[in-house]
């Protein structure tokens, strides 16, 4: 499908029921404690997916067997705020140094007992632009490893 | 269910890649044989396999057949498929939320 020319960011949002430092803590700090292991782009099978809690800091998934994957790399640290990160993923969902779209989250109170959050996935089309669209699609609306659920669900089904 | 079929479809990874050769526009099907390690009419049958459950369409340009994806049948598996944020957004709701609450508890 050829109507790409610019390429616009994937925007999510979600209210969280917690104060804004902890809401921080736990997206940062505590990445193993949540992120679906299921989405994985490393070796499998993934034993741990980590955040380096700091400014440079890497997004880190690692393997059953010690295989480290680094993802993302802090390149903006405002706790409880603020993380920018550079998504270092090729279209075909391989690490990728070179790679620059970015995921930038940013943690707003609402109230002291709520907090809202939202990530914004853009700079796509430095990836290129076809690229840069396959990974916006497969962000926003697919996955790769939906591939991978696509063999587990038709599998199943057959079974 | 629409979607039931486009996985099983999806499943096999020769047709995975035919598949996903449309993703850059509609092409005639010895273009995306060309490009592919299988004989030309084992693409026209995978071809015919996704246009049977809805993932590409085709049309006829003098004796050429073209075939590109079917917009409407992407749709439908999209609206299926969790999203790599929503989801991942949903997943870091339920622990902060968790272990706040644990927090919470322990203060108590």
């Amino acid at each position: 499908m050829s109507d790409v020319a610019s390429i616009a960011p994937v925007r999510k949002s979600v209210i969280v029921k917690v104060p804004i430092a902890h809401a921080f803590e736990v997206f940062s700090s505590g990445l193993s404690r949540w992120w679906p292991m299921t989405r994985g782009v490393g070796k499998k099978p993934i034993k741990t997916v980590l955040m380096e809690p700091r400014l440079g800091g890497r997004w880190l998934e690692i393997a059953e067997d010690g295989t480290e994957t680094p993802v993302a790399t802090i390149t903006v640290w405002e706790p409880p705020h603020r993380l920018v990160m550079l998504w270092q993923i090729n279209a075909q969902w391989k690490p990728d140094a070179a790679m620059r779209s970015e995921v930038d989250v940013r943690f707003t109170a609402e109230g002291t007992d709520a907090t809202r959050v939202e990530l914004v996935h853009h700079r796509f089309e430095t990836m290129g632009a076809e690229a840069g669209a396959s990974m916006r699609r497969d962000v926003d609306g697919g996955w790769p490893g939906l591939i991978a659920r696509y063999v587990e669900e038709a599998e199943r089904n057959q079974a | 269910m629409a979607y039931g079929v486009a996985l099983s479809v999806l499943a096999d990874p020769t047709r995975r890649k035919v598949f996903e050769r449309l993703r850059t526009g509609s092409q005639p099907v010895n273009v995306l044989a060309a490009g592919l390690p299988v004989s030309r009419p084992a693409v026209s049958q995978h071809l015919k396999v996704l246009k049977g459950a809805g993932l590409v369409e085709e049309r006829s340009e003098g004796v050429r057949r073209i075939y590109s994806l079917r917009r409407e049948g992407l749709a439908e598996l999209r609206d299926w498929m969790d999203t790599f944020w929503d989801d991942a957004l949903e997943a870091f709701r339920i622990e902060a939320e968790k272990s706040h609450k644990q927090r919470g508890s322990k203060r108590e």
